[in-house]
Parts: structure tokens; C-alpha cells; sequence
């Protein structure tokens, strides 16, 4: 049988309905946006976690030093691996396959469309070992070019298409490459190669171009055995940096942890602005309930009078603030799993996460603070009515 | 009857501090009441009447003195012990009923069962309360303010009777009546003291106090007739 005193307070939210209607409304923002975006990050998190392991059997070397060109010392810096370098990596890496990347970021024109994206010249052998052309050919050679889905989409690029490449300048003939082929997808990359805005040419014709000949961006040692990660490192720094840094090593698992440990704060923070609405739904909850005792001085004064505890009008009183913030909770999680599927659907354009227990977890998390920030709010208007002196409560009109 | 008085004060003082100095709504009183006795208390306004009524209701300890209801000092006791014996040995009737206006007939008289026993009543004592006051069934469903104001009376007389108290204490309980209804609820508590009930009425009006076997007329926070 129902406790009498959660029956006097759901009487009280019935009898004044609206009040407490608006009241939980407060509640329900919080807690929808708690666990919206508790939801969003953490499928962000898996939604990128998934697309950088894909490389995670990658150590990535960049230049940990800058030489400044001999010809021209106040020229900008040229940084990379040189030959020399690359001979040692390739010692150290043993059977494991190396890739020598030339990467720099450039203008384009697509008939009379200007872009400007990623260049990368690769060794055409090594483009198949962890690239995947979708539609035509790989690229053999000279002018032959790849270009990464998002730029084929922006610019309706097809095998076959020409593209000029560099500043679109009236007075300066621009070299042209010819599209083979179009690569696949690829994402946000741990393998620090990220195509899909890029263009992909032959590291022959890169370095004509670009003058970065015998000058590596970055290799990338594709391993056999993931578990030898830390040893071919181990190997490289050994070999490679024995006397002073010159390569920087670092291993897509690593990326990985980095990147998703930032998601992981990034959605902390998110969440904390989106918990500012539930300081505003608990000040409203408090006025509500301060409200609620006021107007029930007289009420107090004869439940103390005829024998009611002070815990008892205590209870009555968090009774009515922990109805209002079940209501507020229930209608709040109910509407956090649509507007949840709706925001991440929208923002990262897949749901392949959404049912996982890392991601609903949120809606019981934010519907357990959204209860007991509500019930907190009621805390000192319930120690209030039930410190009131009786005689002075039945006297109030 | 008992040789022990169920109620005694002993040079009892209430003193209240306000800003425009200190009011002394009682002054040395001293007296016993008797179980089974029926009491009036009278006297004019601001002769203490409320003041002796909150202290006989353990709403209020004095200031000095000593104040003993069955047997117990009040002053001593804790809040909570103060309120169990409010609950058990007090039966309070208010002229303006003081009725819970989120309950029914039914459940305002229930509400004491409650308060005592922690359970919902089974036993059918606030129905039968309720009917021992002349309110049927029907009524019984009903809000207080579905009620008129002899029902409301009598519902508020059910739940003062209905955890059994030793005491009954009424604060003008026919003020808010008309004639006809307030002889009706008066005519419920000489029934009750003729069952053993202790009635004590606080009230100005001489009518009333005709029904009292014992009249202590107060003055100016003194007793100058018992």
C-alpha cells in the first residue's frame, strides 16, 4: 500500500500541475543534454577508434630535426629523412615493409574549379600495400594521378579527368596530371596518411616537381606481426637516433589512445556545459518547492501538531521533489535516446554505435543525476517545513 | 478516578522576547486537571487561554515552571518525544477544523492510525470513528472543502478520537458553527466524557462553558477562578 506521505506529495504535483510541469521541463533539458552529448562523444570515440585501428600495425617516422638548405640558409626549412636515414630505418624495420612518403599541400584547378588539398608522392609499387583504388586504375607513373573520394565528390572527378596542379597564375605554365584512379575512403587515419582530400602522384613525378628529391616527409613501417610494435621501435630508436634524436618515432596505437583520450575529454567538457542546465533545472526545482512550502505553512502546522515527525514532513517534501524528478528523468531519458540517435546520426553519420551499452549507459547516467539533482534541490525546503514551530505554521492564513 | 492529576502545572511562566520588550502570557500558574474531568477554560482576549492551550497540546514548553502530563515533563522531553505524546495521549479540535485539504474524510481521520501504528488502518477503526460522529459512508469519501462546516467538525473529532486519547482538548470548537450544529458537537463531547474522556475547552463563550463541570477563568496570564 502506498506510503501516505508520497501520496500527500503526488497530490500536491497533481493539484498544481503546470508549476510542476515547467519544473521537470528543466530537468528534462539537463538530462537530455547530458546524455546526448555523453552519447555523441562516445560514439565519436568508437566511430574514430574504429577507422584508426584499421592502421594500427603502422610506426610512423617523421624528422625530429630541421636542416636549413645549404644554398640558401635564410630559406625556409626543409625537414625530413634523408637517404641515409631511410638505409638505417630499412635495417632496423628487418622484413617488415617500408614506405617513404613525400607530402606537401597544395592549389589545384579541375577545369576551371580552384581546390587546394594534400599532395602525397608515393613509390607506385607501395600504393596497393595499404591503399585501395575504388574505381580505375592504379596509377603507373608519370603524370598518372589518384585522387581520395572527397575530392572526386567536391569536384566530379573521374578516371580520366585532368588536374593542374599549383597557383592558378595567368603568366606560369602549370603542370598537369591525369586521373587514373579513385581511391577509397579511407577516414581520419592512424597511419598518418589521409587521402580522401588528397591527391596521389608518383613519388618520380613529386620530386620534379617539388624538389624534394631524396628527402622523405615520413615512413611508415607496415609490420608483419603487431606484437613486434614495441621491438621494431626499440630497433629503429637504437639504430637510428643512437646519438641525438633524428627520427620521431611513434606507433598508431599510440595516436590512437592520444586521440581518443582527447575525445574523452572534449566529451567530459561537453557534457559539464550540457550540466549547466541542470544548475538552471535545480534552481527551478528549488524555487518550486520553496513555492510548495509557503503555500503549505498551515498543512505543516497541523501535521506537527497532531502528531506528524519532522523526518515524516521531511520525507513529504523530497517525496515531492524526487516525483518531480522521475517525471522529469523518465520523459527526460525517453527523449535522450530520440534526440541521441537524431544528433549522432546527424553529426557523425552513422548509428553502427549507438545501441552499444558504452553509449546508452548515458541515458541511465544522466537520468540518475537529473533524479538526485532534483532531490537535492529539495533538501533545504524540506529541512525547512520540517523545522517550523507548529503554533506559528497554524496561525499563518 | 486516578489520585495523580493527569495534568499539572506547577508555577508555570511563558515569556515571549519581542522587540518592544518581554510579554508575559502567563504568570505563575499553577493548577491540575484530573482525568475524566470536564474543563473549561475561559477568559477574555489576552488572557491566556491560547497560550495555556498550546502548552496543555505540547506545542509549546514554559518558560519556568514545570508542566507534567501523565506523569511526564514536558520540558524535558525530546522534539520527537514531544511529538509521540501529541500523537498518542492529545486529541486536538481546532475552531477552524484544521482538516488536511489534500485528504479525504476518510484518510484525515486514517491519518493518525498512520502516524502511530506506520501502516494504512485495516481495522476498520476510522470508518467506525467516523460513523460514531454521525458521518456516513458516503461523506467520507469527500474533501474538506466538499464538507460543511459541522461535517468538517465532526471529521476533525474522529481523527482527535481515533488513536484513543487520554486528553481532549478543544479551542473553541463551535466558533466557526452555527447554533444549531454547535449544540450537535458539544452534545459529541459530553458523550465522550461520559465514556472517560478528559475534555478540556478553551472558549469565551459562557454557553459553552455551562457544559463544563469545572470553569478556570484566566486574566491577564493569571487563573483567577478555578
Amino acid at each position: 500500500m502506498m506510503d501516505i506521505f508520497f501520496d500527500l506529495s503526488a497530490r500536491s504535483v497533481r493539484l498544481n500541475f503546470l508549476r510542476s510541469l515547467l519544473a521537470s521541463i528543466g530537468i528534462v533539458i539537463g538530462v537530455v543534454a547530458i546524455s546526448s552529448m555523453g552519447m555523441l562523444g562516445t560514439n565519436m570515440q568508437l566511430s574514430v577508434s574504429s577507422q584508426l585501428s584499421s592502421g594500427v600495425n603502422t610506426v610512423i617516422l617523421t624528422s625530429d630535426v630541421v636542416k636549413l638548405s645549404s644554398t640558401s640558409p635564410n630559406s625556409t626549412a626543409n625537414n625530413g629523412i634523408d637517404e641515409s636515414t631511410l638505409n638505417e630505418i630499412k635495417s632496423a624495420a628487418g622484413q617488415n615493409q617500408v614506405i617513404t612518403i613525400h607530402h606537401t599541400s597544395d592549389q589545384f584547378t579541375v577545369g576551371t574549379t580552384n581546390g587546394r588539398g594534400s599532395i602525397y608522392g608515393l613509390d607506385p609499387n607501395d600504393i596497393n600495400k595499404f591503399l585501395n583504388v575504388s574505381e580505375g586504375k592504379n596509377l603507373q607513373g608519370g603524370n598518372d594521378a589518384l585522387v581520395g573520394a572527397t575530392i572526386a565528390s567536391n569536384f566530379n572527378i573521374v578516371p580520366g579527368s585532368s588536374i593542374k596542379i599549383g597557383q592558378n597564375c595567368a603568366t606560369i605554365v602549370r603542370p598537369v596530371v591525369r586521373v587514373t584512379g579513385i581511391l577509397a575512403a579511407r577516414g581520419f587515419t592512424s597511419d598518418n596518411v589521409n587521402t580522401d582530400n588528397a591527391i596521389v602522384v608518383s613519388d618520380d613525378w613529386y620530386t620534379d616537381h617539388f624538389d624534394d628529391k631524396n628527402v622523405y616527409d615520413q615512413v611508415n613501417v607496415i609490420l608483419q606481426d603487431i606484437n613486434t610494435i614495441n621491438q621494431t621501435e626499440a630497433f629503429i630508436n637504437a639504430k637510428v637516433n643512437r646519438n641525438s634524436d633524428v627520427v620521431r618515432v611513434s606507433d598508431a596505437s599510440s595516436r590512437l589512445t592520444t586521440i581518443t583520450s582527447t575525445l574523452g575529454t572534449i566529451t567530459t567538457f561537453i557534457m559539464a556545459i550540457g550540466g549547466i542546465s541542470l544548475v538552471v533545472a535545480a534552481v527551478s526545482i528549488f524555487n518550486v518547492m520553496m513555492m510548495s512550502v509557503k503555500e503549505r505553512v498551515q498543512e505543516i502546522g497541523i501535521l506537527l501538531s497532531i502528531g506528524t515527525e519532522k523526518g515524516e514532513v521531511r520525507r513529504m517534501f523530497l517525496y515531492e521533489a524526487l516525483i518531480l524528478g522521475l517525471i522529469g528523468a523518465g520523459v527526460g531519458g525517453l527523449m535522450s535516446f530520440i534526440i541521441g540517435y537524431t544528433v549522432v546520426n546527424a553529426m557523425i553519420g552513422s548509428t553502427a554505435y549507438f545501441f552499444l551499452p558504452a553509449s546508452l549507459i548515458f541515458i541511465p547516467y544522466g537520468m540518475i543525476i537529473g533524479v538526485v539533482v532534483c532531490v537535492g534541490s529539495g533538501m533545504y525546503p524540506a529541512w525547512m517545513a520540517s523545522n517550523m514551530d507548529p503554533i506559528d505554521a497554524l496561525r499563518s492564513e | 478516578m486516578s489520585e495523580t492529576p493527569l495534568i499539572r502545572l506547577d508555577d508555570v511562566s511563558k515569556v515571549y522576547h519581542l522587540e518592544s520588550g518581554d510579554f508575559t502570557a502567563l504568570d505563575h500558574v499553577s493548577l491540575d486537571i484530573m482525568e475524566n474531568e470536564f474543563v473549561a477554560i475561559m477568559g477574555p482576549s489576552g488572557s491566556g487561554k491560547s497560550t495555556i492551550m498550546n502548552q496543555l497540546g505540547i506545542l509549546d514548553v514554559p518558560t519556568t515552571g514545570k508542566l507534567l502530563i501523565d506523569g511526564r515533563d514536558v520540558a524535558r522531553l525530546s522534539s520527537l518525544e514531544r511529538t509521540h505524546m501529541r500523537r498518542d495521549i492529545i486529541g486536538y479540535i481546532f475552531q477552524k477544523f484544521y482538516l488536511i485539504p489534500l485528504l479525504t474524510a476518510y484518510e484525515n481521520v486514517e491519518y493518525p492510525l498512520i502516524l502511530k501504528y506506520k501502516h494504512r488502518d485495516t481495522s476498520g477503526r476510522a470508518t467506525a470513528m467516523l460513523e460514531a460522529v454521525g458521518l456516513d459512508k458516503a461523506m467520507s469519501a469527500h474533501r474538506p472543502n466538499q464538507l460543511s462546516g459541522g461535517q468538517q467538525q465532526r471529521v476533525a473529532i474522529a481523527r482527535a478520537l481515533v488513536n484513543d486519547p487520554k486528553i481532549l482538548l478543544c479551542d473553541e470548537p463551535t466558533g466557526n458553527l452555527d447554533s444549531k450544529t454547535g449544540l450537535q458537537i458539544m452534545q459529541i463531547l459530553v458523550d465522550l466524557h461520559k465514556k472517560g474522556k478528559t475534555v478540556i475547552i478553551v472558549t469565551h463563550d459562557p454557553r459553552i462553558g455551562e457544559y463544563a463541570h469545572r470553569i478556570i477563568k484566566l486574566a491577564d496570564g493569571r487563573v483567577v477562578e478555578s
